[in-house]
């Protein structure tokens, strides 16, 4: 009927890791509010909730041990109450890393991470009151020796032979381990029995006898103990045989069954209530009516209105065509009523499409409480972290992509930036050090801030560091200012920090940051005041899918770049230019501007000083660029599409676009191509050229 | 069951799931999945919306839970509802709660679903079918069952052989059928019952304690070797077969895990086939509300050997399956309603009272 196919259980599975992440944050967050409020019982059962789906669903997607695990969490955390001895916020964090480990371990097929720290803290939890154990086989006691439970029929036979004056014994004989076949030593020691007792009951079963090493009689007889004993001790067969009197407290079968069912019954029945109380009233946080849609299809609907677009400025140049052809017909105004309505529509379009992608910044903040609180944990530190601006929306992928930065800059902050509470009891600042994550719209852009109220960064020991470390010669890093000499803290290689920690500071780190914020056509600048605290500065753009860009062209190619890379448009000619060492460089209002000649240079002689030439002026890595170009071709809204590999086989390009009169046009990866210049050490331009001064950073915080 | 699909809506506050029982419920042409709702808010106003002839519904879900949402359910649409339930005690008391508040049925997730995942599916599917064809709810809220006879249990009371004893077979509408029939009986009710719910393991132990709690009969999920008592309900656990024998100091209930019959352990054929065979002209089968047909040949042997046998009349069956097989093949002797059910069989266990051996137990 059904066949689950492997594809089906593939997607299945995507699905859950996708889910699964979800319930880790909100059991990370219900543990963080947990920590502050712990007796709350509401934030409990939101716990035992999401543990609750995230069982059912990881037996769903046939991953049994995080199943069973939180199956264990769920019945320790119903039972309402527990034991002191363990924090029910701690086991929320610890269940939240031993799940997320877990899941790592199947994505990648990997071992199962150990889960005994886990496991011990819910035995513990779960062996609290001990009445709490409500349910399951409350009389398989937990003794290496199991207790045999008589059945009502064999109890009612043993009462009826005391009142015949018979004596009732529960003989255990242990199976000797030489006799192969218990089932044939069960039968002998019932037969030698037999003559002296009579047989009340009997374990185990025939069906259950294979693996049995030892067998439970309840027999009733007039004879002594010690002569069962030796008749059980069959040589070969029984290796030891024990009798004992069986107590007499089961006087009625009916009143023994209830007094043992009744307190059970009870705690269950107090729970169920709870339960169905907490069921009206938890709401957690306002109900979301997300709709779960692939990234992909997402992707493949802007294609097609892309596409779209392209075939509305093809309608439309045909239109033109047509108008000047037979201007006189009466056609004419309707195609261009319905050309203009479909524009419209089509725009509106676009923008919906754009907007599914869209996602608050708060899905990546939300995680953010957790791991600030680890890290100052484990720093020594106490931080307070504030967050604004969870509402501003991004792009989902490039929301992604910057979670791995923003950590590192977070922790980073933590870690060197906060001073320990000494050091800021000795600064006059409040020992509780504050972190504040905030993002916000600018431009087009996303900006999003980590500032901290730390010690700030020390621009001397930056240059120290990187003279150590071979980053800059002396007579460079003496020309730097102190936007330069920060910027040197995103080069590969360089940490400041004194010692290297587990959490911060292994030498790879904001070099990493900055180069996935180039990859996402983002920047990365950080701002500082020694003593006051230092800010990172994160800008993205909206969306990777659609930019506004400059378009231009180099010996009759189009390119474009980012529309807000480019700070202004300057005309020179060619005679304007000048040449320092290798550099081309152009005098701009009192600046020196580097010069990045992307066509040929005219040939000596051919080259006339009059020719006019446009200079791109570009931000890039804390300073300005000039990019000369031969023409301008205006701005445009590109829809990008992603060059594979094949195609292209450089990355001075990162995509390219389709221009409504079919145009090709190929966006410029500025990042690489400031690389390609700046021969990829970049110390040439500081070396070689004055300083930009602050200026070249007017974000700059005065 | 020709026509038009069955309309579904899945409600549950897994995405997990919201994904995953539309994906097994679409491999069924005749069922048609048009919506799913994350908890019991969203989920009443997509019964609104789109009108949906069965819900299946999580009973764990932030909000609005499933035990709510069920109460307003039956008190405005009267759709019927499937439980998807999981394993766990709470899960257990939960789904109970939910069946005595009319749920239709529930299918319980086992943990080892990803593997049993066709299994479950057919269930699932079959439960929703005879959902959408059943006629609509049978409510017998807390308020309707009537007090039971004795609300104080005689604790006290010396074990009894019972006059006669009482098989029955149920399944789908079950729970609130059993608890409304068992809380008519007194106390002193001289019969003796034998239970086979067709319900899975982890949930017939709760199921008993509930029914014990609601009434002033004796319920207990039954272990190898307990009594077959007068005034005793003895519950078949999950995943086990019940067969009754007599022996010399009592008759017994013994469990075995033989392979299920007609696709279900506990079977009602099973239990019934062993009833006829033990007790003879002493023996009580009744068939009540369920799908399929299991039960429906055990009752002829019951007949067959002498026994009176019953078959819970169709006004009264939230599915009149299991009934109407054993009706079909001749095998019922008469057809009863649920509310004249209590009454029948006390006049049936009155008669022939076992005086003397009941005296001299005493």
């Amino acid at each position: 009927m059904t066949q689950f196919s492997d594809e089906r259980g593939g997607e299945l599975r995507e699905l859950f890791f996708e889910t699964a992440q979800e319930l880790l944050q909100s059991l990370n967050e219900d543990a963080l509010k947990l920590e502050k409020t712990p007796s709350d019982r509401e934030i409990i059962r939101s716990i035992r909730r999401t543990v609750h789906t995230l069982k059912g669903d990881s037996a769903a997607a046939g991953f049994r041990e995080l199943s069973e695990l939180a199956h264990a969490i769920e019945d320790a955390l119903a039972v309402e109450t527990h034991g002191d001895d363990v924090s029910l916020a701690e086991l929320g964090f610890v269940a939240a890393d031993t799940f997320a480990a877990m899941l790592v371990a199947y994505r990648e097929n990997g071992a199962l991470p150990d889960a005994s720290p886990l496991k011990s803290m819910v035995d513990r939890l779960a062996s609290g009151p001990k009445k709490s154990k409500a349910h399951g086989n409350k009389k398989a006691s937990t003794e290496a020796d199991p207790e045999i439970v008589w059945t009502e029929y064999e109890r009612l036979a043993a009462a009826n032979a005391r009142a015949d004056r018979k004596k009732v014994f529960h003989i255990v004989a242990h199976i000797h381990p030489l006799c192969a076949m218990p089932v044939a030593a069960r039968q002998l020691v019932t037969n030698a029995l037999a003559s002296v007792a009579q047989i009340l009951g009997l374990r185990p079963e025939a069906a259950a006898i294979a693996e049995t090493k030892r067998i439970d009689l309840l027999v009733a007889t007039s004879q002594s103990d010690a002569l069962l004993i030796s008749k059980c001790e069959i040589p070969t067969v029984i290796k030891k045989a024990e009798c004992k009197v069986l107590a007499t407290a089961e006087p009625e079968i009916k009143e023994e069954q209830s007094t043992v069912e009744a307190p059970a019954a009870e705690t269950v029945r107090e729970t169920s209530h709870t339960e169905a109380e907490s069921a009206g009233q938890t709401p957690r946080g306002h109900a979301d009516t997300t709709l779960r849609v692939d990234a992909e299809r997402i992707d493949n609907v802007l294609n097609l209105v892309g596409e779209l677009i392209i075939g509305k400025s093809m309608l439309q140049q045909t239109m033109q065509e047509f108008a000047a052809r037979f201007p006189k017909d009466a056609l004419r105004a309707r195609f261009s009523d319905a050309m203009a309505f479909q524009a419209r529509v089509l725009n509106d379009l676009q923008r919906s499409v754009m907007k599914i992608r869209m996602v608050p910044v708060e899905q990546l903040f939300r995680r953010f409480p957790r791991i600030v609180r680890d890290t100052a944990q484990r720093c020594g530190k106490e931080v307070n972290l504030e967050i604004t601006g969870q509402d501003t929306d991004l792009d989902k992928g490039l929301l992604d992509a910057i979670a791995e930065p923003l950590t590192h800059i977070v922790r980073n902050a933590i870690s060197h930036g906060l001073e320990n509470a000494a050091d800021r009891a000795r600064a006059g600042k409040p020992a509780t050090g504050k972190l504040r994550l905030n993002a916000y719209h600018q431009a087009n852009q996303l900006i999003v801030e980590v500032s901290d109220d730390g010690r700030g960064v020390d621009t001397a020991k930056i240059k120290a560091k990187a003279l150590q470390a071979g980053i800059v010669s002396a007579a460079e890093a003496e020309k730097m200012s102190v936007q330069e000499l920060l910027e040197l803290v995103f080069r590969p290689g360089f940490s400041t920090a004194d010692e290297i920690t587990e959490i911060s500071g292994r030498g790879v780190g904001l070099d990493v940051v900055r180069s996935v914020l180039h990859r996402l056509k983002g920047t990365v600048e950080l701002d500082t005041r020694p003593g006051e605290g230092t800010k990172f500065r994160l800008k993205l753009p909206l969306t990777l899918a659609i930019i506004k860009a400059l378009l231009f062209r180099i010996e009759q190619r189009l390119y474009a770049i980012p529309l807000n890379t480019v700070a202004e448009i300057a005309r020179a000619r060619e005679g304007d230019l000048h040449r320092v060492d290798a550099w081309e460089v152009l005098q701009l209002r009192g600046e020196v501007l580097p010069l990045m000649r992307m066509g040929q240079r005219p040939a000596e002689g051919m080259d006339n000083p009059q020719t006019k030439i446009f200079v791109l002026v570009i931000h890039f890595g804390g300073r300005k660029w000039g990019l000369i170009v031969d023409a301008l071709d205006g701005e445009e809204e590109l829809v990008i599409k992603a060059l594979d590999d094949q195609t292209v086989a450089t990355d001075l390009v990162s995509g390219a676009s389709i221009l409504g009169d079919g145009r090709v046009v190929l966006i410029m990866n500025l990042a690489s191509v400031v690389a390609r210049f700046t021969g990829g050490r970049e110390s040439s331009p500081a070396g070689a050229f004055p300083p930009s001064t602050g200026r070249a950073m007017p974000e700059v915080r005065q | 069951m020709n026509g038009k699909p069955v309309r579904v809506l899945v409600v549950d506050d897994s995405a997990l799931m919201r994904k995953l029982i539309p994906q097994i419920l679409q491999t069924d042409n005749s069922i048609e999945v048009v919506g799913t709702a994350i908890d019991g808010n969203f989920g009443l106003k997509k019964i609104e919306e789109l009108r949906p002839q069965v819900v299946t519904l999580d009973l764990e879900m932030p909000g609005m839970g499933g035990l709510d949402m069920l109460k307003e359910i039956m008190r405005r649409h009267r759709i019927p509802v499937i439980v998807v339930s999981s394993h766990s005690t709470n899960s257990a008391t939960a789904t109970l709660k939910a069946l005595s508040l009319g749920a239709f049925d529930f299918v319980a997730k086992p943990a080892d679903v990803s593997s049993r995942m066709q299994e479950i599916t057919r269930e699932l599917i079959a439960k929703i079918k005879a959902a959408a064809h059943s006629r609509g709810v049978q409510i017998h809220s807390q308020m309707d069952l009537p007090t039971p006879a004795t609300t104080q249990k005689s604790k006290a009371a010396v074990a009894r052989e019972p006059s006669k004893v009482i098989a029955i077979g149920i399944s789908t509408g079950g729970p609130q059928s059993l608890q409304y029939l068992l809380s008519q009986f007194p106390g002193d009710f001289p019969g003796s019952i034998v239970v086979v719910q067709h319900m899975p393991d982890g949930f017939t132990e709760m199921f008993a304690r509930r029914l014990d709690e609601s009434c002033a009969l004796n319920v207990k999920e039954a272990q190898s070797g307990d009594l077959l008592l007068a005034g005793r309900v003895l519950v078949c656990p999950g995943n086990r077969h019940m067969k009754v024998k007599k022996l010399p100091l009592g008759d017994i209930a013994i469990l075995s895990d033989d392979p299920p019959v007609n696709g279900h352990r506990p079977s009602a054929d099973v239990m019934f086939k062993s009833v006829a065979e033990e007790f003879g002209e002493q023996a009580i089968g009744v068939l009540m509300t369920g799908m399929g047909e299991d039960g429906a040949n055990g009752l002829g042997m019951i007949k067959a050997s002498g026994g009176l046998t019953i078959a819970q009349g169709e006004q009264s069956c939230v599915v009149f399956g299991m009934p109407k097989a054993a009706i079909e093949r001749g095998n019922v002797m008469r057809v009863v309603e649920l509310d004249a059910l209590a009454a029948t069989l006390q006049a049936q266990c009155g008669k022939h009272r076992r005086q003397a051996k009941a005296a001299g137990q005493d």
